[in-house]
């Protein structure tokens, strides 16, 4: 049992790790909690379905298509709601933030209904749910490995665009100070767009592979993946995008083995309890560095 | 507000008092239905909420997302007391009160050292983290089973050889609920013009600058969330002992959103204001509510239009309807620099040698 | 800064204006109005919706028939998006507006509960298709009534008469939704259970809109019962039975009305065969006013009917009947439906004979079907 919890954990944890990075990548290039990013998860699940539906496309070609719909809605995201409020209080930005939140979600609620939706019939691919390794009396589908997987690749990727691309070089400089980074010739807004970008990819990515797995929609499904991804990114410390993978692990393995064999009715407590122990007793999280009071926020 | 005009303050003074004689002879029209007055009593009962809230926003500058955590514990701290021990309803306010300052202080004094967006996260986490307490504790709260049978207050002058006279219909909740805002006001007022508010105000306009005239941040800060919560759970209290059925169901995010987009609306750390937004937005669901199915739309526009009454405000009048002038001053301050500073350089430096060309 | 202030109190005012116009509408006085209160927006909205039809479909059938003693009947709709709160308010609506003569509703327990004492203050007879809570019958103090069985019943029935004779089991493993419904639900098959020596092998709960429930059922599943009980509702169980099979369980999984819906079938798929259900009402085993009302449903609605809209469209049956006899006020109406008390004065509908005990419950028989080949048909 134990096994077989660990792997439900990994499984829950890699995706909270996804949605973890583009709340992580967003602070700590904004300083700002992007609390509608839990509804661009969810808009990449509704987007796939969509595709499938609509279009009749082929699932991995919806996949990769609903991840470029998401990097776009986050890009629009910054530049529509939060690049003018870019030198306000940052009290006006995270109010901006969650009003976007509830306005997205009820926009997907208007346009496709409250009913939980499934994937169509036949769409995802068959061998998905075939067993591809058993160990230790656990099986592993193909499903799981491919989500292991995506996960993995999209970390190392994501690490190698910030840590060797130019690109990423500019997002680090970004990060540090905005007036320098203009100062040597990087267009600040510019940056912090394609930054909300990549993080809506990574975030759809996340929606689609975990629509497909559970196979069932729904318009608020953003709001508790959203707020225990938070979790996970705070974990890790905030602003660090290993951090936030390791703490969305770390909190996947726990809410599993807290649910099978603590309490299952306070499984979401767990999320809410160990995001406000680390903040009370190690604010900076597992990986980050603490985050000075600016004059700014209000 | 325009305080500083005697022309302006009994101008001022005159709508008030209007209003609270046109309030007192509301139920008295023939047109006013229990429907309207259970509406009104609903606005009190939301203007006694985001009095409460406008301390920590509004007079403090940090954002709380779970001030519906302290309404919750709030009413049932009033329900149950109603329902094991019978308990008066004029006992309970104080309790209440200190039930929920204690929370907050609980809640407030670890947390207020940090940043102002961490804040607004652990008031989150622990308003989720009530809603999971009041739904899993069946023993206590019956959970989602709801704790049906809540007795209505009463005044009782059986002491003084009196009659009792118990709460029925909406009519003595409504000059309950007056009576409560009105004392709500007052102490607000008399909070912003305390030795108290000055200190909020002056850590809100500017945290340095407050420190080094002396004031204890963490202290003054932790006050202004145990006061505020202690609002909360008056607010609470009165919710039990006037619907008579709690379920964790009611005190869910939306309620914290709900309120919070009152003051925002209104205007942040504008008494009048917060009170204006309460009425507004209370008046806008019912509005809607009707409105929405007679053009054929969904009523989650009703939930899409407070969303972009959010946005839009924060947008174009981010201190409210009825702004005060320290705290437009300080959301407009980022907004000029913005123009004369950033924009400025990008134009200059960033479409030259822009790094992502 | 005077400009200002005048026009938002214009504003104001006309927010004031508007509400006060909606209520004081003049509504012609030779129709009968009876308020319909369900979700019929928001995440239930599913549900709401087969309340309407089915009270459209009654609302058809008797203003065809010239209406109650030559009076149209009319339906207010009033939409408590199954919230309390809004319950409080829909209530307050319903019973402000003196034209309104009774209730069909509300749809969850939690808004019955809420709305109820709001409705024995006005004197507005109610009558629920849906709510199961067996506690309102207490709270509605005679002003209450249901045209469904509590979950009382229900929990015993599946324990006694489902698990040990028809599925032939005798370990079994809960999962409930934890919420008033599914923990009714459950503490009475726990104690039904005990009754018929069924073995309990472990209780897990789980929240509603969870989509992973693996941990549990891992937990569940160590215990090797031979059949889970899905406590919940249908969007939950779909999921859970997808999970529960893809973890090696192949037993039978059974669960009560709230798993009734033919999105069961659609969201789960293969992994939902072999499912019991006990359920209100059941096309095929209605007798032939059942049938009819089945067929005409179809056509009317355009899918194939359920509980929900057989319940309600009694409900509406129900009332007319007594408005018939009573006239249209509240407090006959009230002593009309008190007055179906026994087998003999009791409403013969599509759900079977619907009669009263002092406390509004009724007693109605369940059903069982289940899931064969990706289609409910009843149970063999």
């Amino acid at each position: 049992m134990f096994l077989q919890q660990l792997v439900n954990g990994l499984i829950i944890g890699g995706i909270y790790a996804m949605i973890a990075v583009g709340y992580t990548m967003i602070y700590g290039v904004v300083q700002l909690i992007n609390f509608a990013h839990g509804e661009i998860y969810m808009l990449g699940a509704f987007f796939a379905v969509t595709f499938i539906s609509v279009l009749g496309l082929p699932f991995y070609a919806a996949f990769i298509l609903s991840m470029a719909c998401c990097a776009i809605c986050g890009m629009l995201l910054d530049v529509v709601a939060y690049r003018p409020l870019r030198n306000s209080p940052r009290l006006a930005a995270l109010i901006t933030a969650i009003g976007m939140s509830i306005f997205l979600q009820n926009l997907a609620m208007i346009i496709w209904g409250s009913r939980p939706k499934p994937f169509p019939h036949g769409t995802v691919p068959a061998y998905f749910d075939n067993t591809a390794v058993t160990f230790g009396g656990v099986n592993l589908s193909w499903f799981h490995l491919f989500i292991f997987g995506l996960t993995l690749v999209m970390m190392i990727g994501l690490n190698l665009i910030i840590k060797k691309t130019r690109w990423g070089k500019a997002m680090r400089a970004v990060a540090q100070n905005k007036t320098m980074a203009a100062l040597t010739g990087i267009n600040v807004n510019r940056v912090i767009t394609y930054t909300f970008a990549l993080a809506g990819a990574l975030g759809g990515a996340a929606g689609v592979m975990v629509g497909a797995y559970y196979n069932s929609l729904y318009p608020t499904m953003g709001y508790v993946a959203g707020v225990k991804a938070f979790a996970a990114a705070v974990l890790g410390g905030i602003g660090s995008v290993p951090g936030a993978m390791l703490g969305g692990v770390l909190l996947g393995v726990a809410e599993a083995l807290g649910a099978g064999y603590l309490s299952s009715l306070y499984r979401d407590g767990i999320s809410y309890a160990v995001m406000i122990i680390v903040i009370i007793l190690i604010p900076a999280g597992l990986f980050g560095k603490l985050i000075k009071e600016t004059k700014k926020s209000m | 507000m325009g305080r500083l005009s005697p022309q302006n303050l009994s101008r001022g003074d005159m709508i008030r008092i209007g209003l609270l004689i046109l309030a007192l002879i509301l139920p008295f029209f023939p047109f006013v239905s229990d429907y309207i007055l259970h509406i009104t009593i609903l606005i009190f009962l939301y203007m006694i909420l985001a009095l409460g809230l406008n301390i920590v926003p509004g007079f403090n500058g940090l954002l709380d997302l779970g001030y519906v955590g302290f309404f919750g514990i709030g009413a049932y701290t009033s329900g149950l007391l109603t329902v094991h021990f019978g308990l008066s309803y004029w006992v309970i306010i104080p309790l209440a009160f200190a039930n929920g300052a204690i929370w907050g202080i609980l809640l407030g004094a670890p947390t207020l050292r940090l940043t102002g967006d961490y804040f607004a996260i652990v008031t989150f986490g622990f308003s989720e983290l009530v809603v999971l307490f009041l739904t899993n504790e069946i023993w206590l709260t019956r959970g989602p089973l709801g704790l049906p049978g809540i007795a209505p207050p009463s005044i009782d002058l059986t002491l003084f050889g009196g009659p009792k006279w118990e709460f029925a219909g909406e009519l003595p909740y409504y000059y309950l609920a007056i009576v409560m805002v009105l004392v709500t006001v007052f102490v607000m007022y008399r909070i912003q013009d305390s030795r108290l508010g000055r200190a909020w105000f002056a850590i809100r306009d500017d945290e340095i600058a407050a420190v080094s005239c002396g004031i204890n941040l963490l202290n003054y800060k932790v006050i202004a969330f145990a006061i505020s919560a202690a609002f909360g759970a008056v607010g609470g209290s009165f919710f039990a002992r006037w619907v008579t059925f709690l379920s964790p169901d009611m005190f869910k995010f939306w309620e914290s959103f709900l309120i919070l987009c009152m003051i925002v609306l209104g205007g942040m750390g504008n008494i009048w204001g917060v009170m204006i937004g309460a009425v507004v937005l209370v008046s806008l669901s019912e509005v809607l509510r009707e409105l929405l199915p007679l053009l054929g739309l969904p009523v989650q526009v009703r939930f899409l239009a407070f969303g972009l009454i959010m946005v839009l405000m924060m947008r174009f009048r981010p201190a409210g309807i009825m702004p005060i002038p320290a705290v437009a001053a300080k959301m407009k301050a980022g907004r000029v620099k913005r123009k004369r500073g950033t924009a400025a350089a990008e134009l200059k430096i960033g479409s030259t040698t822009g790094l992502n060309k | 800064m005077r400009n200002k202030r005048n026009f938002l109190f214009i504003g104001l005012a006309l927010c004031f204006a508007v509400i006060f116009g909606m209520t004081s509408t003049v509504m012609a006085a030779d129709t009968i109005r009876i308020g319909v209160a369900s979700p019929f927006t928001g995440d239930l909205a599913s549900y709401g919706d087969n309340i309407k039809a089915g009270v459209n479909l009654k609302l058809k059938e008797i203003n065809d028939a010239g209406g109650i003693n030559g009076k149209k009947v009319e339906l207010v709709w009033g939409d408590d998006l199954c919230a309390p709160k809004e319950a409080g308010t829909v209530g307050a609506k319903f019973a402000a507006d003196k034209s309104i003569v009774a209730v069909v509703g509300h749809l969850c327990s939690s808004a019955t509960l809420a709305a109820m004492p709001i409705y024995v203050r006005a004197g507005m007879p109610t009558i629920s298709p849906t709510s199961t809570n067996p506690t309102i019958g207490d709270v509605g103090k005679g002003w209450f009534f249901r045209n469904c069985y509590t979950d009382d019943y229900q929990g015993k029935y599946l324990a006694k008469e489902v698990v040990p004779k028809l599925l032939g089991k005798k370990k079994v493993a809960i999962f409930y939704e934890n919420n008033d419904y599914a923990i009714g639900l459950k503490d009475s098959f726990v104690a039904g259970a005990k009754e018929a020596g069924i073995e309990v092998t472990g209780v897990e709960a789980y929240v509603a809109k969870t989509t992973d429930f693996t941990p549990q059922l891992t937990k569940l599943l160590t215990a090797k019962p031979e059949a889970i009980f899905l406590c919940g509702y249908h969007p939950e169980g779909a999921l859970i039975a997808g999970q529960a099979r893809k973890l090696g369980f192949n037993g039978p999984l059974f669960g009560a009305d709230g798993i009734d819906n033919v999105d069961y079938i659609k969201i789960g798929g293969k992994a939902t065969d072999n499912t019991y259900l006990t359920v209100p009402f059941l096309a095929q085993s209605a007798g032939p006013a059942g049938q009819a009302f089945a067929k005409s449903f179809k056509e009317s609605a355009g899918r194939d009917v359920d509980w929900m809209s057989a319940n309600a469209y009694d409900c509406l049956g129900i009332l007319a009947q007594v408005i018939a006899k009573t006239g249209p006020d509240r407090k006959k109406i009230r002593d009309g439906l008190a007055a179906l008390n026994s087998e003999a004065t009791g409403y013969k509908g599509v759900t079977g004979l619907t009669y009263f005990d002092e406390k509004g419950n009724c007693a109605k028989p369940a059903f069982v079907k289940m899931v064969k080949d990706g289609k409910f048909v009843p149970a063999e």
